[in-house]
């Protein structure tokens, strides 16, 4: 009985070594996305995947429970059901694309496509796309792409098109329309002059008007500056550390100008996300929030499908080189390992994912805005989106590039969260930046 | 009994061979990589371009690792002192023989299994909320409103509210190791103390204590190298963007190796293979000077 008993323990401890010998070679940060969600087919070790019948393998950023992965599972069924191709869908997770997809394809794994944000893609990734021109103009790829995000696409790669995108997403203030009404707010406030204004009468009518989060708090300053001095400009004070910058006084005295009159949430400095969407905004204490277009989604749970979402782009401010025709906006985009011997099969699937059907099924099941320009409707919740993203032309960059230096961000989230919560002066955020202390 | 030296080189080389991979080469190779600018951290050594010790040099003249080295420290040293002294307060009473002491073990062990994601989530969006938090109802239910409106996650208290946090989910860990290292203790010392007319303290301090050098050495040592690489309750208290009041030389290595959350920031990997390389002569050096400091060999139990 012992021995076998050692023979069986001795089989389950060899068997799982030789099948892990096969496959590609990791840091422990891709074994975790390893652990994370393979679905279908995947065994470990796919560099047996047939090459005879064309499999494309994908890697996806999202989750199997997301409705952005139940859509995309769906659609992968169906695709292979119309034309025979098959698809070995993987979910990887944020976590699993961000820090285990290129160590993966440095081993000589095999992934034909993958999915990640714009800038992630075509910047972190770029050495590993390849370039779509060709295929695009095959299927006649442009006819219905939506031209502002493919010329964003273009832009980041320096001009070529290496990514297809999905999932667009805007970044401006999002707001809750019932209590504007209740204010007797009309309009939405183009100018800075205009958002006080229509602060003072939220104020008066007992709610919160601006809230934010300690995740996204660095967008507000990143804005405000990038209103009035331009994204370039944004970036060369970060990272060549120019605080003297008069944008820079400017936005500390709007910011403590917001605080001092009572204009920006109590809990400002404290929220740690989600807790001032989820419990301020969500819960219709609070009427404003600097945000992007998957909000909506994030909070639908809480709201409850009665809530009057409403969207306007950062005001423009006085003397400021941009306006309101300039946000951050971007998409999850789909790229094509530049080694894929399934290249064609794989664009294949990304127009099946990125049109028609299964687009308009991603935009309605994930509150999310439609990638193909003939599926005119939009969500409800996001029909205040369509006006605002028609009107951009000008692209920022995350937080308008405030965040382009690694090793200045903490410092200027700290400062910003002080600032807005009362602790410190105009004056003492310029010199706590100047110093490069919080 | 013979011994075989054919025998022994077979059952050593596996052992010797699955070491040198798992731990050896990536040691060595972090090392190397320490001197080097790589920007995918799997890049091929033909990629690495030699940078000698500007990777230190960076380190040693960025505020922010500064800031994260601070931090890391702060925790080490009061957060230790905490979770040691409270971890063997309770080992100290679990031992003196009170009732339902599985029950209490398993109760101050329970956060140790508990993911750290749950329990960070728990700590902020329920313990320090400032609308309907734990902290919150207490003190407002104490009158005590100045102590009420504290916002426990804004800049001046982050550091604090995680800390404590933290040591929290500890205790439990290194009360294991107390409790382990006082029953090892021969009962008849203590029996010779009480016949003796020794109280409890007296008893603490002359018996129990010294006789637990070796196991101080083992709980600073397991202490070190766990809050060396403290990571996951950093990002839990700040969510995508990185704070300085919760920033950690592993966060920062994180930062630098995958580049920061949303914006697309440089990436080094030397430079994160730099940061593990200091932080591991930092544990060393811990470790080097218990050693010095603690000899427990000259007590015979």
């Amino acid at each position: 009985m012992k021995k076998i008993l050692a023979l069986v323990l001795t089989a389950c401890m060899v068997v799982p070594m030789t099948a892990c010998a096969g496959t590609a070679a990791t840091t422990t940060a891709a074994s975790t996305s390893a652990a994370a969600d393979s679905t279908t087919t995947a065994a470990d070790g796919t560099d047996a995947a047939a090459q005879s019948d064309a499999t494309v393998v994908y890697w996806s950023m999202w989750e199997s429970t997301e409705p952005q992965g139940q859509v995309i599972a769906k659609a992968v069924e169906a695709f292979t059901a119309e034309t025979g191709i098959k698809v070995d869908l993987q979910f990887k997770g944020r976590t699993g694309i961000r820090e285990g997809l290129t160590p993966a394809m440095d081993a000589g794994t095999v992934i034909d496509m993958f999915d990640e944000d714009i800038d992630r893609v075509n910047t972190a990734f770029a050495d590993y796309t390849m370039d779509l021109e060709k295929l695009s103009a095959k299927y006649d790829y442009e006819a219905t792409a939506n031209p502002g995000l493919i010329a964003a696409c273009r832009d980041v790669a320096d001009g070529t098109l290496k990514s297809i995108p999905y999932q667009p997403n805007v970044f401006a203030f999002f707001y809750n329309k019932a209590i504007f009404t209740e204010a007797g707010v009309t309009g939405v406030p183009a100018t800075w002059a205009e958002l006080l204004d229509a602060c003072a009468k939220i104020k008066a009518a007992g709610y919160t008007p601006i809230t934010c989060d300690d995740a996204y708090i660095t967008c507000m300053i990143g804005y405000h500056l990038a209103r009035l001095v331009g994204e370039e400009a944004v970036v060369d004070i970060v990272t060549n550390n120019k605080w003297d910058d008069p944008a820079v006084a400017q936005f500390a005295i709007d910011y403590a100008e917001l605080y001092s009159l009572g204009y920006l949430s109590a809990n400002i400095s404290g929220n740690v996300w989600p807790a001032g969407q989820n419990t301020e905004l969500a819960l219709g204490e609070a009427a404003m929030y600097l945000n992007g277009s998957w909000l909506p989604n994030e909070v639908k749970d809480i709201t409850g499908p009665d809530f009057s979402w409403g969207c306007f782009s950062y005001p423009a401010l006085a003397g400021g080189v941009t306006g309101t025709e300039a946000a951050n906006y971007g998409a999850q985009v789909m790229a094509i390992n530049k080694d894929s011997k399934v290249s064609d099969e794989a664009f294949q699937l990304i127009c099946y994912l990125t049109q028609g059907e299964y687009d308009q099924m991603m935009s309605v099941e994930s509150v999310g805005i439609p990638a193909d320009t003939s599926n005119t409707q939009w969500p409800v919740m996001l029909s205040d989106v369509q006006p605002v993203m028609a009107a951009l032309t000008t692209r920022y960059s995350w937080a308008a590039g405030v965040e382009s230096n690694a090793d200045m961000t903490a410092v200027i989230k700290a400062n910003v969260l002080n600032l807005c919560g009362g602790n410190i002066t105009a004056d003492e955020f310029v010199a706590n930046m100047k110093a490069g202390k919080s | 009994m013979k011994k075989n030296r054919g025998m022994i080189v077979a059952f050593v080389t596996p052992a010797l061979i699955i070491f040198s991979i798992i731990f050896l080469y990536p040691i060595i190779r972090t090392i190397l990589m320490s001197f080097y600018k790589i920007e995918n951290v799997t890049d091929s050594m033909s990629e690495w371009s030699f940078s000698g010790l500007a990777n230190f040099n960076k380190l040693l003249t960025t505020p922010l690792f500064g800031t994260a080295m601070w931090n890391l420290f702060r925790i080490w040293f009061i957060g230790g002192i905490i979770v040691m002294s409270t971890g063997l307060l309770f080992a100290v009473i679990l031992t003196s023989g009170i009732r339902f002491k599985r029950a209490f073990r398993a109760i101050i062990y329970m956060p140790n299994i508990v993911s750290a994601v749950a329990l960070a989530t728990m700590w902020l969006q329920y313990v320090y909320s400032p609308k309907y938090g734990l902290l919150k109802d207490i003190f407002t239910f104490l009158h005590l409103d100045s102590l009420a409106s504290i916002q426990w996650t804004d800049t001046n208290h982050k550091f604090w509210a995680l800390l404590f946090a933290y040591c929290f989910g500890m205790v439990g860990y290194h009360m294991l190791i107390w409790l382990s290292g006082i029953e090892r203790i021969g009962v008849e010392y203590f029996e010779a103390c009480t016949i003796d007319g020794a109280n409890k303290f007296q008893q603490f301090r002359h018996i129990t204590l010294p006789l637990l050098k070796g196991v101080v050495k083992t709980n600073i040592t397991m202490w070190s190298v766990t809050s060396v690489a403290f990571f996951v309750w950093s990002q839990l208290f700040s969510m995508v963007t990185t704070d300085t009041t919760t920033i950690t030389p592993m966060v920062y290595m994180y930062m630098q190796v995958f580049g920061a959350g949303n914006a697309m920031t440089e990436r080094n990997a030397g430079l994160g293979a730099a940061i593990g390389v200091v932080l591991s002569v930092c544990v060393v050096c811990i470790f080097v000077l218990t050693n010095k400091l603690l000899k427990d060999d000259d007590y015979e139990i």
